[in-house]
């Protein structure tokens, strides 16, 4: 064959083979895109929302282009065809057919000079289909998440989530938290925002009160140390008080340096710069209380108040949250007020061997005559037994046995009807006792108040 | 097959015989090129040739021109319902000899002849028309036992009218696998007409100036042989053939819808030779598609039996055809539809 044909004959040869490589690479990748973006949609949809991983599917056009190549050479056309087409394409009437088998130079030379025929692939749709499958992938990859999560699956806790995160927040403000781990808790939160799902709450609503207790339990920690030391605090208060009063009433110097002594070993019991919430006095006051004059009482006694405030200040920020109840609040309000301290400023003027003061001040409630077990402590008018006498009650009179009827005769022990033993008429009518049937003691009527009483007061 | 392809300097002179034929006939028959070229090839081909058309379209005319072109005998037959096979093949009568005895002599018919012209074939009854087919298909006549060949080139060119078919006798699918081409006469153009009128004064025809020598004939027979069928070429013509049968692995759509039976085996040798023949007229030594493709239309366009869904929408044999050489791949290559070859 004429060397010029037989070159242009490879030449068609070899670019059909990468023109069909190509085509089908294309096809392939196109075909890949569509199943890749279903594929990432489809774990979008159930959760994977990792995107690095995602995206590794890019690596498969790799493989695809071997897997073209391969195919296309596999499905490749004898060189016979090739060169059928080309004769077919040229016009050559056979010629170049028939130069396969036979010695047909002479007419080889004859034909016109002519080139390897053009390939011409419409590939438009090919590549059209290809960049919208590229794009496909693309936007299933860029989704927003809240896009591939059914609207109706999703769990709403979006609220409870930014009530905890205030709650974080004011914990970490008031420094009960460090920052850190409220940077953690911030971000577990938002995680759980978006990865929670209807159709399996319970591992969320299980993180959801974990956090929620955490920072309960820090709360409550917080507000009880707050309470301890707003205790301590209006207790030494009290006493800083009492020592300024009494120190102009000419409280002698063993008085003045047992009450310091007494204020010193409160404030350091108190722990007042440890815990959750720190209260901060200055030092030097603190090393000096034994020997404070007016001037420095004013700032230790400034000092305690302002720790108070902050310290209230702190559980009132909680409460807002409702982290703890208002009760807590009360009770810190009410922390450590002394009634009558003025009581306890003569005390300490007056007194002459004061050991006992704190513990006076500390204990100090009730006494005869003082109105019973919730009467408010008191340092003057002490209680008097002048003209104090029991009322006397007639006690009705129990049922006689001839009232009763005979329901039947059991050889057995009698049987209670509950754990309660309780009488049902008389005196004793609705007395119930505590504890076993035989050794149950009854409560009078006129005694219950004070019972009531007994077990609702505070320790 | 030829291990040798067929050299330029001996195809050239061969090539030059059939042009001045074609010259001649284009000369004398004016307007009619490409039927001139699909009757020569015919011959070339030693095929029988059905020509279809009105009266008066110049049949005749073609048949004696090629027969004094080609120093043939001619001879013609008016087919008639009463027309026998012995007023064709011919019959023996009693003649009485020089002796005095008498004997039954064979009285030779038309049919022996190199050209015959059987006119309106279609109007002879079937029993004529089947004795016409030992003589088509063996250029032979076997009566009473004794098997006569007939002269060689034998050429059977039937006309038939379309559109008279009352007291007609429509040619069997048998008898019709026996014609190489069905060709149609048109009617030719005004200008043609035009130049009929004015240079045919009472149709007379001008008689050829060069006519073809009997050798010459036989080299030509001779070099049809040696013009080199390429094998991509057979298997094209061999999947042709074949897409023309219903279910078919690449019959197309119409063809499933609407034949009833495909082209025979020797449809496929008639495009086969038929395109060998147009490789020699176009002075070419090897066959190539465009060949096939161009006599592919008149072999088969009356081998294609179609059914009557076919006769209620109108499908004629020559469009199917035409479907499907536009849709069959030559080559065999199969490009997918979108990736096109185009010359440079």
């Amino acid at each position: 064959m004429n060397h010029s044909h037989a070159s242009a004959l490879q030449s068609f040869a070899r670019n059909l083979q990468w023109l069909l490589t190509l085509r089908l690479a294309v096809q392939l990748a196109t075909v890949w895109f569509f199943t890749w973006g279903v594929v990432i949609l489809a774990l979008r949809i159930f959760g994977v929302q990792n995107i690095y991983w995602l995206t590794m599917g890019l690596f498969a056009v790799a493989p695809l282009a071997l897997v073209a190549s391969w195919r296309a050479k596999k499905q490749r056309a004898p060189l016979t065809k090739i060169r059928a087409s080309y004769d077919h394409i040229n016009a050559c009437g056979g010629i170049i057919m028939s130069a396969e088998t036979l010695d047909a130079d002479a007419w080889m030379a004859q034909l016109p000079r002519i080139a390897a025929p053009r390939l011409r692939w419409r590939s438009g749709r090919a590549f059209l289909l290809l960049m919208s499958s590229a794009v496909f992938v693309m936007i299933t990859l860029l989704l927003p998440n809240r896009l591939t999560h059914f609207p109706g699956h999703r769990l709403e806790i979006g609220q409870i989530v930014q009530q905890l995160k205030a709650e974080v927040n004011v914990l970490a403000q008031e420094k009960i938290i460090d920052p850190q781990k409220s940077a953690e808790l911030q971000k577990q939160l938002s995680q759980l925002q978006d990865d929670s799902l209807g159709y399996d709450p319970a591992k969320t609503w299980e993180a959801l009160d974990h956090i929620k207790q955490s920072d309960s339990d820090e709360a409550h920690q917080a507000a009880q140390e707050a309470l301890d030391k707003t205790t301590s605090l209006a207790e030494a208060e009290t006493l800083a008080k009492a020592m300024e009063q009494a120190a102009d009433s000419g409280m002698n110097a063993t008085t003045a340096s047992q009450a310091a002594q007494d204020l010193a070993s409160m404030l350091s019991a108190a722990k007042l710069d440890d815990g959750l919430l720190n209260a901060q006095i200055p030092p030097a006051l603190l090393a000096g209380l034994t020997g404070l004059n007016k001037e420095q009482m004013e700032k230790l006694l400034q000092g305690l108040e302002a720790n108070k405030g902050l310290l209230s200040m702190d559980v009132s920020n909680l409460m807002n949250l409702k982290m703890i109840d208002a009760a807590t609040l009360a009770k810190l309000e009410a922390a450590g007020l002394c009634e009558n301290p003025d009581a306890l400023a003569d005390y300490l003027s007056t007194c002459t061997n004061c050991d006992n003061a704190l513990l006076c001040m500390r204990l100090g409630k009730g006494g005869p005559g003082g109105g019973g077990p919730g009467a408010p402590m008191t340092w003057s008018d002490g209680a008097s037994e002048k003209d104090l006498k029991f009322q006397e009650h007639a006690l009705p009179p129990s049922p006689h046995l001839s009232q009763a009827q005979l329901i039947g005769v059991s050889k057995a022990a009698p049987q209670l009807a509950g754990s309660d033993i309780s009488a049902q008429h008389g005196a004793l009518d609705n007395a119930a006792a505590a504890g076993g049937a035989a050794n149950a003691r009854v409560i009078l009527p006129e005694q219950r108040q004070a019972v009531q009483t007994y077990f609702k007061r505070d320790n | 097959m030829p291990e040798t392809i067929l050299k330029p300097e001996e195809l050239q002179p061969v090539t030059e015989l059939a042009r001045k034929t074609l010259e001649q006939l284009d000369r004398i028959l004016l307007g009619r090129r490409d039927l001139h070229r699909l009757v020569l090839i015919g011959i070339l081909s030693r095929g029988h040739i059905l020509l279809e058309g009105l009266p008066g379209l110049g049949k005749t005319a073609l048949v004696r021109t090629i027969g004094q072109i080609l120093k043939l005998d001619f001879k013609r037959v008016q087919f008639t319902p009463d027309l026998m096979p012995g007023d064709v093949l011919g019959s023996h009568i009693l003649q009485e000899t020089a002796s005095g005895k008498r004997e039954l002599v064979f009285q030779p018919g038309p049919v022996f002849t190199n050209i015959l012209l059987a006119d309106e074939i279609n109007r002879a009854s079937p029993k004529t028309q089947s004795a016409m087919l030992e003589t088509m298909q063996e250029n032979s006549v076997t009566l009473l036992g004794t098997t006569r060949d007939l002269p060689q080139p034998f050429f059977v060119l039937a006309s038939q009218n379309p559109i008279e078919l009352e007291g007609t006798y429509p040619l069997p699918e048998a008898q019709l696998d026996r014609f190489l081409f069905r060709v149609m006469f048109d009617n030719v153009d005004v200008d043609v007409l035009n130049q009929i009128i004015s240079e045919r004064r009472r149709g007379e025809l001008p008689p050829p100036t060069w006519q073809m020598e009997r050798a010459d004939l036989q080299t030509l027979f001779q070099t049809m042989g040696k013009i080199y069928l390429p094998r991509p070429v057979s298997h094209y013509i061999a999947r042709l053939v074949s897409a023309t049968h219903p279910g078919a692995v690449e019959a197309t759509g119409p063809v499933n819808s609407y034949v009833s039976y495909g082209a025979s085996p020797r449809a496929a040798i008639a495009i086969a030779e038929a395109a060998r023949a147009n490789a020699l007229v176009a002075g070419r030594p090897s066959v190539g598609f465009e060949d096939v493709k161009t006599v592919a239309p008149p072999v088969l366009n009356h081998r294609l039996i179609l059914n009557y869904q076919a006769r209620f929408d109108r499908m004629t044999p020559s469009k199917l055809v035409g479907e499907l050489l536009d849709q069959l791949d030559e080559t065999g290559l199969n490009l997918p539809k979108d990736v096109e070859l185009a010359k440079v």
